[in-house]
């Protein structure tokens, strides 16, 4: 037990490093030369070298990434060229936004899919099998700035139900909070609903052919019973984990839905760091992202352990 | 939904788009960058000249939307070719070779695969600079760890089987095997798997350009059309129901035809999934 929660944090922090190696040299070959960005145009060469050198950046590459890697695990990012602030306090004023939007679509989605996935398992082969299905495999191929702008539109424009842009802190006003994440996170739960329901729906399947639920058949409990109490407790597995990789994907910037819904999220500062070319602000938010996806992977397989200590790393395909 | 309409569905809205883009080299109702301020915002089925209408500087949509198709496809279909190449030689290399290569290169897989969503794509893009080029690029590098894990397993899995320790026992090299007994066995799931991939690969591409980073305008693309017609969108939303229904078509044909085939061809029993 122990030998495998210490096998999957070593694992997890090999990926980190490997992930920060290919950040960092991924950026490193873009045209173009920091010191010049940060001065503009009109800068003299002289001012631009002076730069360069106080920036560390006629070292070698391997001592570059190394002086980088030291900054990281001190949390110090850098600063952004185009913000003038530091990585780090940008990220953090961006997390709640980010976060409560994939939360909230979480929710949305799991709920969704627990529902349709488990009437769909239970009723196969129905109309509402089909139609749910169906409608879901649409809603994974809708592209999201699609549906966002028809909400934006209907919902923000003709109806005024909802703000069309910006964000509402919880600590400002709940009900306005609600509000403003309300048509993002539902757009967002529209293209992962579909996934999801699929495996609610499959592994419930399974769990329906087990020899335990004939045995509370015949027992004669209610059906609805043994649905919800067995089938569904033995079904949860396959669902939490997509859940976990979804959360974590949705945790990790949601840059269409922000960019439509203009929220100041994680998202918005990635598409400002690619549109702007600020190197500095985009390694850090990789870094912060990718470590994110990784250490929520891995809560997500911890706690499965937990609940099912049978199953080991190799079942689930490692 | 039952199988076969499912593959059958998809076989069709990808023969429809293909076939609108091969159209589009022989015939188009207008120029697409051609612009007729005094026939802008015309909506669609009121001048027969200009059937889907046409945009706020009177281009066009239907030839916008036949050009945008071949970017489109140009982009999926290549980029996704090109990481499944990729994919396949590094995860037969990882396969069969040594463990310290195949450490390496499983772990550089992994670490591409920890990126989410189209982070990978926006951080490539910046690197390789915007348009067809950086957007193929981009996208085949993201689709490389995905075909190379699953080579890579298919190999294991397979390692063991007789009739490939009997080619091995007669004495024939790896790369015989690979190419005559690794490759067709592992066919039906590259296969799904290629076109699945093409249907993310669509969607991508389309949100690269919808945020500008994808091809530039004035082409045209359907996520830069949608992401133009933003700011008309409360007055003439039907601007965004072509590009839209166009995307929503290409990806869910893609997708349907890599599910059908995955349940003919990988799943047979299942009709559970």
């Amino acid at each position: 037990m122990l030998k495998y929660v210490l096998n999957r944090v070593k694992s997890s922090l090999v990926i980190l490093l490997v992930v920060s190696m290919i950040t960092f040299f991924v950026l490193m070959i873009i045209p173009g030369n920091p010191a010049q960005l940060i001065l503009g145009t009109d800068a003299t060469a002289e001012a631009i070298e002076d730069l360069r050198i106080a920036m560390g950046l006629d070292r070698p590459y391997y001592q570059q990434y190394l002086g980088w890697l030291l900054d990281l695990l001190k949390f110090d990012l850098g600063t952004s060229y185009i913000y003038g602030e530091a990585v780090t306090s940008l990220i953090i004023r961006a997390i709640p936004v980010t976060f409560s939007i994939a939360v909230f679509a979480m929710l949305i989605a799991t709920i969704t899919a627990l529902f349709f996935g488990i009437l769909s398992a239970v009723k196969k082969d129905s109309i509402i099998d089909y139609f749910s299905r169906s409608i879901m495999q649409l809603g994974t191929a809708i592209p999201s700035f699609w549906i966002g702008m028809v909400f934006i539109v209907y919902f923000g424009l003709r109806l005024k139900w909802f703000p069309i842009s910006g964000f509402v802190p919880i600590s400002s006003s709940f009900a306005g909070f609600l509000k403003s994440i309300a048509l993002p996170a539902i757009v967002l739960a529209i293209g992962e609903t579909g996934t999801l329901l699929r495996i609610v729906r499959s592994s419930m399947l399974d769990s329906l052919k087990q020899d335990y639920m004939d045995a509370a058949r015949i027992k004669g409990l209610n059906k609805w019973k043994i649905y919800m109490k067995y089938a569904l407790r033995g079904a949860l597995i396959a669902p939490v984990t997509i859940i976990g990789m979804q959360f974590a994907k949705l945790a990790g910037g949601t840059v269409v839905v922000e960019t439509i819904f203009a929220l100041p999220g994680i998202g918005r500062l990635v598409l400002t760091a690619v549109e702007r070319r600020d190197i500095v602000l985009l390694q850090g938010l990789v870094m912060f992202i990718t470590t994110t996806v990784i250490f929520i992977t891995l809560m997500v397989d911890l706690l499965i352990m937990t609940i099912n200590p049978r199953i080991k790393s190799v079942e689930r395909g490692e | 939904m039952k199988k076969n309409l499912s593959i059958a569905l998809g076989i069709f809205l990808v023969i429809i788009i293909l076939t609108v883009c091969l159209l589009s080299f022989i015939y188009m109702p207008h120029e697409p960058n051609e612009m007729n301020i005094s026939q802008k915002f015309l909506k669609p089925g009121v001048n027969s000249e200009y059937i889907l209408g046409t945009d706020n500087f009177g281009r066009d949509i239907l030839s916008r939307i036949m050009y945008g198709s071949r970017n489109v496809l140009l982009v999926g279909i290549g980029s996704v070719s090109l990481g499944t190449f990729i994919g396949i030689i590094l995860g037969a290399i990882a396969a069969i070779n040594n463990k310290l290569l195949s450490a390496v290169i499983m772990r550089i897989m992994d670490g591409l695969m920890a990126f989410p969503g189209i982070l990978l794509a926006l951080m490539l893009v910046t690197v390789v600079g915007r348009g067809i080029k950086g957007s193929v690029i981009a996208i085949s590098i993201f689709m490389v760890p995905v075909f190379s894990r699953l080579v890579y397993s298919m190999i294991l899995d397979t390692e063991n089987l007789l009739y490939i320790k009997a080619a091995r026992s007669y004495g024939s090299s790896n790369l015989t095997i690979f190419m005559r007994h690794y490759i067709p066995a592992m066919l039906p799931r590259l296969v799904t798997q290629f076109s699945s991939a093409i249907g993310s690969a669509v969607m991508i591409e389309t949100s690269l350009s919808f945020l500008g980073l994808g091809i530039q305008p004035p082409f045209a693309s359907w996520g830069l059309m949608l992401s133009e017609s933003r700011q008309f969108f409360l007055n003439y939303p039907y601007l965004a129901v072509a590009p839209g229904i166009a995307i929503i078509m290409t990806v869910l044909g893609f997708i349907l035809i890599g599910d059908g085939l995955n349940d003919m061809l990988i799943h047979r029993r299942s009709d559970d999934e």
